[in-house]
């Protein structure tokens, strides 16, 4: 059911954006270091329809985790822009940009990056706009929904690290967000609880976007589509569950690829 | 970082209040002052001039004058030895000086006419840790300006607000010959008396007044704090110069103490910056949480300066009769800037690096 595509999309005539749509156009990030020049990210054109289970995958070094940023928000591309519905980040403020990520985003990392001296639940009403009682009561029904129930007043201290990592999972959904990033979420887990995470993210699909950039092809089995980077570049887009063409989260677009994937890109050779 | 504060607040306000104890030692064992004024003769004379006691006669506001003869016993005080005022007045007049300012016998008697008795409140006597019977002024006597050159006895002890020493006027005359005699007055309303003082101050004394400088001289209550306050400023200009450097290096501690507290918490910053937290919420979060530990420091300190200098009061002070005042509100005032003042070192300090705060830098290197 997988299709690959190495196309080059002709941005001009790429069909608008929907409301709730990622994407970045000619995307480059580069870090300079006196005269030498790296390039995380080499002019990287991807669009992610949304409600779908993306993964990002590539070697060590392959700019993953910089396309997520980028794609975020986190950072800023040094040349091109990106996006996210209507809002380009190059065109905001870091304040703005930092609000979308508040209200639209969330996050899950590699570490839990659970405050030390907050309870799980505080941990993850922390993420929540108004920490009201409303916000208690929403964490703790997401807590049970992830089988955590009772685990709501441990202290991250008290908690193993697969747990941890799905109390972030929560944290990150506290907002209800338009896309879930998660950077290698479950690098440091064994396979089991690798794998809660994992489901645990996928399951958000559908209510959102979920950006997974990961090692471990295993963890992306479930993925609609994985974007393959190498060397900064987008070297391959493979397409799991193409997105039909009456799919309400694109409706009327078709991916460049294969005529049925849902990630419009433009991956280098 | 509240341990610092704490203290600084304990060292700052201790030294403040003790030396502010100074003060507060002069102006209690001159409280008397605060209810009569002596009028004091100038060398060139043993008594105030008719006309000067005239002077003040005529002040319809004034109540009693009165002619009293003096002489000095020693007491303790924080800056040494010091003498203090026996005086001798008439028995009505003793009578009319003692309910003015609200003071009765305790214990023993009142001096007999012409003997060398005398009588002393409570605190003079734990003062000078004597009882009844012992001498309190004589040819022996350590230190101090003056004495007696016969033995002059303690026959009584007074209980009031204001220390206070009396003899027999009749005693004293016969006895201190080249001591001036002065001129004590009160007015009928206790309130106005500053007022009076004022009035009647020599001019060129710190005063425009009616009394004639070549002549007399007041020791009013108000000119004694004065030249108190004036004699001590140096005193406190060394004191507010090393509480300052005090605060500045205790500020620069807490600074750098921040910077590694900022450190140990990056992450959590980072993180919290990553998933959405505008920079200026979390300073305003770094602001609050460093003010609560400065004030919880402020406050902390205060409570145990508070109970250090009432334990030094209760087993240092007060046995020798000398003053401190545990709660004085001058030494916590000098601790005000501590709290502020490394508020905003803090607080600079974290705003810097957190305005130059990059998530995924400190993310992606955990």
């Amino acid at each position: 059911m997988s299709s690959t595509s190495n196309q080059q999309p002709h941005l001009q005539t790429a069909p608008p954006t929907s409301s709730e749509e990622l994407g970045c156009r000619g995307a480059s990030l580069q870090y300079t270091d006196g005269a030498r020049v790296t390039y995380a990210l080499r002019d990287i054109t991807v669009r992610l329809p949304p409600g779908r289970f993306y993964g990002i995958m590539g070697p060590s070094g392959s700019g993953k985790s910089s396309l997520l940023y980028v794609l975020s928000g986190l950072k800023r591309p040094t040349a091109g822009t990106a996006y996210f519905g209507d809002v380009s980040y190059t065109e905001k403020s870091d304040a703005q940009v930092t609000d979308l990520r508040r209200r639209r985003f969330g996050f899950v990392f590699q570490q839990p990056f659970l405050l030390p001296y907050l309870t799980a639940l505080e941990n993850i009403v922390v993420a929540a706009p108004k920490q009201d009682r409303e916000a208690r009561e929403r964490a703790l029904a997401r807590l049970e929904a992830l089988g955590m129930a009772g685990l709501e007043n441990k202290l991250p201290s008290q908690l193993s690290g697969g747990e941890k990592q799905r109390v972030s999972v929560v944290r990150a959904m506290m907002n209800d967000p338009d896309v879930i990033f998660a950077d290698e979420p479950t690098a440091a887990l064994d396979h089991a609880n690798g794998h809660r995470v994992v489901d645990a993210l996928a399951e958000w699909r559908g209510r959102g976007t979920v950006v997974v950039v990961t090692h471990d092809p295993e963890m992306l089995e479930d993925a609609d589509e994985i974007l393959l980077l190498r060397d900064g570049s987008l070297a391959e887009v493979r397409s799991q569950r193409p997105l039909r063409r009456d799919a309400a989260a694109t409706p009327g677009e078709d991916s460049v690829f294969g005529g049925k994937g849902a990630v419009t890109a433009s991956p280098r050779r | 970082m509240v341990f610092v504060i704490v203290l600084s607040v304990f060292l700052i306000a201790s030294i403040a209040t003790m030396v502010n104890s100074i003060d507060l030692t002069i102006r209690t064992i001159y409280a008397y002052t605060r209810h009569f004024t002596y009028a004091i003769p100038q060398r060139v004379s043993l008594r105030v001039p008719d006309d000067q006691v005239a002077v003040i006669r005529e002040d319809p506001r004034v109540d009693r004058v009165m002619e009293g003869s003096i002489f000095f016993t020693n007491i303790k005080t924080v800056m040494g030895r010091f003498p203090f005022v026996v005086l001798g007045v008439s028995d009505e007049n003793r009578a009319y000086l003692m309910e003015r300012i609200g003071t009765s016998l305790v214990e023993g008697r009142m001096p007999a006419e012409g003997m060398p008795e005398a009588v002393l409140s409570q605190p003079i006597v734990e003062n000078k840790k004597i009882k009844i019977g012992d001498v309190i002024a004589g040819p022996t006597d350590e230190g101090g300006i003056s004495g007696s050159p016969i033995p002059v006895r303690c026959v009584g002890i007074l209980k009031g607000p204001v220390w206070i020493a009396f003899t027999s006027k009749s005693f004293a005359d016969a006895t201190f010959i080249t001591t001036p005699k002065t001129t004590i007055f009160t007015t009928k309303n206790p309130a106005d008396l500053f007022a009076v003082n004022d009035d009647l101050m020599p001019t060129g004394r710190k005063g425009e007044g009616k009394l004639t400088p070549s002549k007399v001289n007041l020791l009013s209550y108000q000119n004694l704090v004065e030249e108190l306050r004036d004699s001590l400023s140096s005193m406190y200009l060394i004191m507010t110069v090393v509480n300052l450097t005090v605060i500045f290096v205790i500020s620069l501690m807490s600074g750098m103490l921040s910077n590694i507290y900022f450190t140990q918490r990056i992450a959590e910053f980072a993180v919290l910056a990553a998933i959405g937290y505008q920079r200026s919420k979390l300073f305003g979060r770094i602001f609050a949480e460093t003010m609560l530990l400065t004030a919880l420091g402020w406050v902390l300190g205060a409570v145990v300066t508070l109970v250090f200098l009432s334990y030094f009061k209760t087993a240092v002070f007060q046995p020798r009769g000398l003053f401190i005042d545990p709660a004085d509100p001058f030494g916590y005032k000098f601790t005000l800037p501590i709290p502020f003042a490394i508020t905003a070192f803090a607080v600079g300090t974290i705003a810097f690096r957190l305005a130059r705060l990059d998530p995924v830098t400190i993310i992606e290197r955990r």
